[in-house]
């Protein structure tokens, strides 16, 4: 099967500007994504994310190195045709409404009539604005503004979708919309390829993940893969009483070689604990 | 390249020129309109010192509406095509829609045209409902003014004939064919412009930049004709081809000014008016074909 994205070898020097030097944003950088999967690209800022995506949509024009997109070249326009791109803290025109401006985006992808205008719906219910449709988009919220964005990247159906920094200014609340949409288009079988440097939310979401720093990519692997430990093993029990967990640990003393490292209760982080105090808790 | 990705597909340009035009629209441009109907009222009681004779009397107040409503519509196009045009490419880097549509199956020379449209179709409604304000204007005022005429002719004691003769005279200062070609021409001015500020946009990342050099460009291109007389008459092929880049590379505007003599109540000339829409074509391709040079290498 046709890769989803194939980057190889890609590099981005910018040139130097008024007697400074040229920028090496990306290095010789290879991604594979294949069809369905979740890909997240992390690294701190200015590590070249951002140009990187570029590239892959054609915005940007690789120094050496190829793009593709299902096969097709990224500086080609069909290459478009299978990809939704949401950028980071996009502002979108302000004087549309939220059904405008899907509506626009759609006929832009060659939408017409009947179908566009159910497709709009879809989309507006999908990403839970249908109250705030006809509301001009300089009323909307950061979270909306985000979800709406996220409609008009879905709204020719791509096969592949793009989010630079989609939860960039986003409230927790927001932020979880956003992480669950991303997880209904893995559902449906959407290939999503997202940067950011927020990294438990890339760990909620990804299937797998590629580190790049200063413009290189340092690792790249299956998220459990690379965040599993591997000597040391990992127990929860639920409601066990004390003299069990003694026992646990008399084993564990007496065996050879092993070391008990923690014991204690699993804690949750902070973004669970407000959330499960405000959204859930009106839920 | 499928089909319907190749450039200059007109139902996407069609859709990026309705945007265009709309997010105008919605900026209140149209406002413009008011202040223009306040230039027509006030030139509706412009009492200008005169030194026609009786029997002409009214013409001047014609000549005024106008002179004021032609100055109107030039100055609005003007302003217009270099602002609008030069404000909505920056804006949308800025504000980084841009990416979102070119991440769409939208090729570049399509999103340059569309924005083209939008203003130009802007400018063109608003020229109609200024040129039929005018016009209206004029037909009522036309009717007083020749009633006048005609009592006074025939106080006077003059002939029929000489009555009639400057009853034409005074119909050619009225609502004429021919000032509907000059409104026209204006028009077609201002697409020369907009051509101009939408190749400056392409490369500048400030609309106060595009603003002044195509407000330079529109100055210098009233002048262009005599600076390159006054350059190159009479000094060869060298002279030639200085000539013909001059002309190329800024618009020569002095050729839109028939509208002055229309005003007096000269006719316009189909050739002129096909001399015009030729010249108008030509630095329409010209720029716009540069522009998507411009943008085609841009990288954003």
């Amino acid at each position: 099967m046709e890769p989803a994205v194939e980057i190889e070898n890609l590099t981005k020097v910018f040139p130097a500007h008024f007697g400074g030097r040229p920028v090496r944003a990306v290095d010789r950088v290879s991604i594979r994504i294949e069809p369905g999967e979740v890909y997240g690209l992390i690294g701190p800022n200015g590590s070249g994310k951002s140009t990187t995506m570029k590239a892959l949509l054609g915005l940007v024009a690789p120094t050496s190195g190829t793009c593709r997109i299902f096969g097709a070249d990224s500086l080609a326009v069909d290459s478009r045709e299978q990809v939704g791109f949401l950028p980071e803290n996009p502002y979108f025109y302000k004087h549309l409404s939220g059904a405008e401006t899907l509506r626009f985006y759609g006929k832009l992808c060659g939408l017409r009539g009947k179908s566009l205008e159910a497709r709009v719906d879809e989309l507006l219910e999908l990403v839970d604005l249908v109250e705030a449709r006809d509301r001009r988009l300089g009323g909307y919220s950061k979270g909306m503004l985000q979800r709406i964005g996220l409609a008009q990247a879905l709204v020719q159906e791509p096969r592949l979708v793009i989010l630079d920094e989609p939860t960039a200014g986003v409230d927790p609340i927001g932020s979880r919309q956003i992480r669950d949409l991303v997880l209904a288009l893995r559902e449906r079988g959407i290939t999503v390829f997202l940067c950011s440097h927020l990294l438990e939310q890339v760990q909620e979401v990804c299937d797998r993940v590629g580190i790049i720093f200063r413009g290189r990519m340092i690792r790249e692997g299956r998220l459990e893969e690379m965040l599993s430990i591997e000597d040391q093993t990992e127990l929860v029990l639920r409601d066990a009483r004390p003299e069990l967990v003694e026992e646990i640990r008399r084993l564990i003393e007496a065996a050879d070689g092993a070391e008990l490292v923690r014991a204690g209760r699993p804690r949750t982080t902070l973004e669970r604990l407000f959330l499960r105090e405000t959204v859930d808790r009106n839920e | 390249m499928t089909a319907r990705h190749r450039p200059l597909n007109p139902r996407r340009i069609t859709v990026l020129a309705y945007h265009t035009f709309t997010q105008l629209v919605r900026m209140k441009v149209f406002y413009f309109l008011g202040a223009f109907a306040v230039i027509l009222i006030a030139a509706n009681f412009l009492r200008l010192p005169t030194h026609a004779a009786p029997e002409a009397v009214g013409v001047q107040l014609l000549y005024s509406i106008k002179s004021s409503c032609a100055g109107a519509m030039t100055l609005f196009s003007i302003v217009m095509a270099i602002v609008a045009t030069g404000l909505l490419l920056p804006k949308d880097v800025e504000d980084r829609t841009l990416y979102t549509i070119l991440a769409k199956p939208v090729p570049r020379l399509d999103y340059l045209l569309g924005k083209f449209f939008g203003v130009a179709a802007l400018i063109f409604v608003s020229l109609l409902v200024m040129d039929l304000l005018m016009t209206g204007a004029l037909q009522l005022r036309m009717g007083g003014v020749l009633e006048q005429q005609r009592a006074a002719g025939e106080a006077f004691g003059h002939p029929p004939e000489m009555i009639e003769a400057q009853l034409a005279e005074t119909r050619a200062l009225g609502p004429t064919w021919a000032l509907q070609g000059a409104v026209f021409v204006i028009f077609l001015q201002s697409v020369v412009i907009i051509s101009v500020a939408l190749l400056l946009s392409t490369f500048s990342t400030s609309t106060l930049f595009t603003a002044i050099v195509g407000f330079l460009v529109v100055f210098i291109g009233f002048f262009q004709a005599d600076a390159r007389e006054a350059y190159f008459h009479g000094t060869g092929v060298l002279g030639k081809i200085g000539s013909a880049i001059m002309t190329t590379a800024l618009p020569d505007l002095q050729l839109y000014k028939l509208i002055d003599a229309v005003i007096e109540g000269r006719p316009l000339e189909a050739f002129d008016l096909l001399k015009v829409t030729g010249v108008t074509l030509f630095y329409f391709v010209v720029y716009t074909f540069v522009s998507w040079l411009v943008i085609a290498r841009k990288e954003f």
